[in-house]
């Protein structure tokens, strides 16, 4: 590789980066402007007076830590419920045979391509029926229910194990269930990775659902930040979204940045890359 | 399946899904409260008790109304987000929310016909608080006969409003052009609206800097109807079952339009205000006039900058010698039929758009009250703040009543006319082709809305 092309690459890095990470940056530099400068024009990368107080206006002007709160609750019972019902069901497809295994498979791959939106409302009846409406119960449903996507993720990674070491495992007296503790989830540690991470960040920023199973009192974030940075008109005031936004992405950043090695390897161990 | 729940009938289920999936709000309500004149006489504010759950924007009645309105009544309020799609769950689920948003302007009509909303007439004869010669006539756009908007009984109650073709303008812009402010008595005409407009307009290369005028009010179909009145026309029929852009009217309505739409002097479809709406553009000065009503000088008194430059004139007009100064909004609540805890429910509506909250919302300036005694309450310290009172209450004589179809919501017919004026715009498509094209389009809508509800 000569010294010009590895110039040249970095170049074209750089500017990939930078068109990356430019959402970003407008957004941090956002949060500092008053509602004027953004609407200034021509528009400015930065502003002439940043306003910090735009983030203590976010905190205070909805109940930004209760609702992050409620957030976190919500990620963690998502988070740790549909990685172990996820990670069961996978290893069920992949190890287990029962009769109509390949069919139900494809049927539970089939319900990737609903689109959630369309079962809201029925979803919504059924947790009235239940009294579940403005509990976190939906999300303990749900997580027990697992994730289409990463039941297959999970599956993908399992069949490739060697079934040598299972067969070992039933001579030395082990059961199934214990060859999926002592044996498979310990292997599985880049799948979920990738599964707590996804799990995570969609329970994080899910605005629907909270929006639609909870009251005021008791939502997300994603839903107090969408619907509280208003002013008396109940008009968006975007300075204080945007420096909402930057604090509410800093719990999935610090995850990703944790856990970014081994969500990688989940990806490219379980043949899905 | 013959019924879904007590409550909810298979037809009606599944005009409630169809309704859902279009964005429209559709849903059941049990045989017992199928009649628009409640069956016994309801209790007052005073007999209120229980657990009151409001739906409603957090800016509005959120957390902090709710406790205000608990200590004051002594009931249990609770809130949630106002949201379509979980409002026609709830009413879906027979556990609506016991007061709900809505725009009296636009919903009334929708609402009364799939029997949503409860006849409130009873409570405002026996309402301590509400007395019916101390009610601005904007309070009719939440009337509904089952044929025309404006009379009939009453379904809910505006919080605030505004005569929303009003024009805020920005003086110091005006004198940069060197255009003559507008009168704060005599409407300015269309044509010399829009050719200031284009005079007022600022451009850096092929990017506006400064909008000249916006004249997009709160929906284009409200505003082309709106423009059609005041050209001598119609675009709604009698019954309101299907509209006309090929009258000379409507005609001279689009071409309105239109025109300044080509002229690219302020938002459009094409090229929307990045803001999202006109607040931030008119305190960043970049909004020379806009029709945006009364309501938006509520913005102004926190920002010494637009309040010096803020003016306020009257409706414009066609040179037809019509004057007619709408209302689109008549923002407010409505109590389901639906409600588990209506007397309470009233008590909390009662409170809120005539006690305190009523009063702390008239000096804010944010709209117009909605009764009579509290509008001396609106601000007049500043000079913007005077002048625009003055044209409001001279304005307020111009207001009327145009009914809206109760066979599809205004989302949905916005939907289509957004979907096709770009290439009305772009000129791939002739004003009489638009015409047409939104005759054929939102007429079959209107039949389709109008089939669901037999």
């Amino acid at each position: 590789m000569t010294r010009t092309y590895r110039w040249a690459l970095s170049l074209v890095l750089l500017a990939v980066v930078l068109v990356m990470i430019s959402p970003i940056l407008w957004l941090v530099s956002s949060s500092l402007k008053s509602s004027a400068d953004m609407a200034s024009f021509p528009p400015t990368w930065w502003p002439s007076q940043p306003r910090f107080e735009n983030y203590t206006e976010a905190i205070t002007s909805v109940n930004f830590l209760g609702a992050a709160q409620n957030s976190l609750t919500i990620a963690f019972i998502s988070t740790t419920l549909t990685t172990l019902s996820s990670a069961w069901v996978g290893f069920g497809f992949a190890r287990l045979t029962a009769p109509g295994k390949k069919q139900l498979f494809v049927v539970l791959l089939a319900t990737m391509m609903l689109p959630g939106i369309v079962t809201l409302v029925p979803t919504y009846l059924i947790f009235a029926k239940l009294h579940m409406v403005n509990t976190y119960w939906p999300w303990v449903a749900w997580g027990l229910g697992g994730s289409a996507f990463l039941i297959f993720l999970f599956r993908q990674f399992f069949a490739g194990i060697p079934r040598e070491m299972e067969e070992a495992a039933i001579i030395d007296g082990c059961g199934y269930v214990g060859i999926f503790w002592r044996i498979f989830l310990p292997q599985s540690w880049p799948v979920i990775a990738a599964s707590v991470i996804l799990s995570f960040t969609h329970a994080w920023g899910d605005f629907v659902g909270p929006a639609m199973f909870l009251s005021q009192d008791s939502t997300t974030l994603a839903v107090a930040m969408a619907t509280g940075y208003v002013n008396d008109k109940g008009l968006p005031m975007n300075n204080l979204v945007a420096a909402g936004a930057v604090m509410y992405v800093l719990p999935v950043l610090i995850l990703f940045l944790f856990m970014q090695r081994r969500f990688v390897s989940g990806f490219s161990t379980s043949g899905i890359k | 399946m013959t019924t879904t729940n007590a409550g909810l009938s298979r037809r009606r289920f599944l005009a409630l899904g169809s309704a859902a999936a279009g964005g429209a709000l559709a849903v059941g309500c049990s045989p017992a409260s199928s009649t628009n004149t409640p069956a016994a006489a309801p209790g007052t504010g005073s007999a209120a008790k229980g657990t009151v759950t409001v739906m409603s924007q957090s800016g509005e009645f959120g957390p902090k109304e709710a406790k205000a309105a608990g200590q004051a009544l002594g009931v249990t309020v609770k809130t949630v987000e106002y949201d379509l799609t979980k409002l026609t769950a709830m009413l879906a689920s027979g556990n609506p929310p016991d007061v709900v948003r809505g725009m009296g302007a636009l919903d009334t009509p929708y609402l009364v016909a799939r029997q949503v909303a409860e006849n409130l007439d009873p409570y405002f004869a026996k309402s301590t608080l509400i007395k019916a010669d101390d009610i601005d006539p904007v309070n009719d756009l939440w009337r509904f006969d089952g044929e025309k908007q404006g009379s009939g009984p009453r379904y809910g109650f505006a919080k605030d409003y505004s005569q929303d073709c009003t024009i805020w303008f920005n003086s110091a812009l005006f004198d940069q052009a060197k255009v003559t402010h507008p009168s704060a008595t005599t409407p300015l005409l269309l044509d010399e609206l829009l050719d200031e407009g284009k005079r007022l307009v600022k451009r850096q290369g092929a990017k506006v800097s400064v909008y000249g005028l916006n004249p997009n009010g709160l929906g284009l179909f409200t505003q082309l109807s709106w423009l059609t009145d005041l050209a001598g026309g119609k675009l709604t029929s009698d019954d309101l079952a299907s509209v006309d852009f090929s009258s000379s009217e409507a005609q001279r309505a689009l071409t309105w339009y239109l025109d300044y739409a080509k002229a690219g002097i302020g938002p459009t479809v094409l090229n929307p205000d990045p803001n999202g709406w006109d607040g931030p553009t008119f305190q960043a000065g970049r909004m020379a006039a806009t029709l945006s009503g009364y309501w938006l000088g509520g913005l102004f008194a926190g920002d010494p900058k637009s309040a010096k430059v803020a003016g306020f004139a009257p409706a414009p007009q066609f040179d037809t010698g019509r004057r007619i100064s709408p209302c689109f909004g008549a923002t407010g609540l409505w109590i389901p039929k639906a409600s588990k805890n209506k007397d309470a429910a009233w008590a909390v509506l009662e409170w809120f758009m005539a006690g305190d909250p009523a009063k702390a919302r008239a000096a804010g300036g944010w709209g117009i009250p909605p009764l009579k005694s509290l509008q001396k309450l609106m601000p007049q310290k500043l000079p913007y703040q005077k002048q625009a009172y003055e044209v409001q209450m001279a304005e307020q004589q111009h207001f009327s009543v145009t009914s809206v179809t109760p066979y599809v919501r205004q989302d949905a017919i916005n939907a289509v006319i957004t979907r096709e004026l770009p290439k009305a715009i772009k000129g791939s498509m002739s004003a009489g082709q638009f015409a047409d094209t939104l005759n054929s389009q939102i007429n079959a809508q209107l039949a389709d809305g109008k089939k669901r509800l037999r």
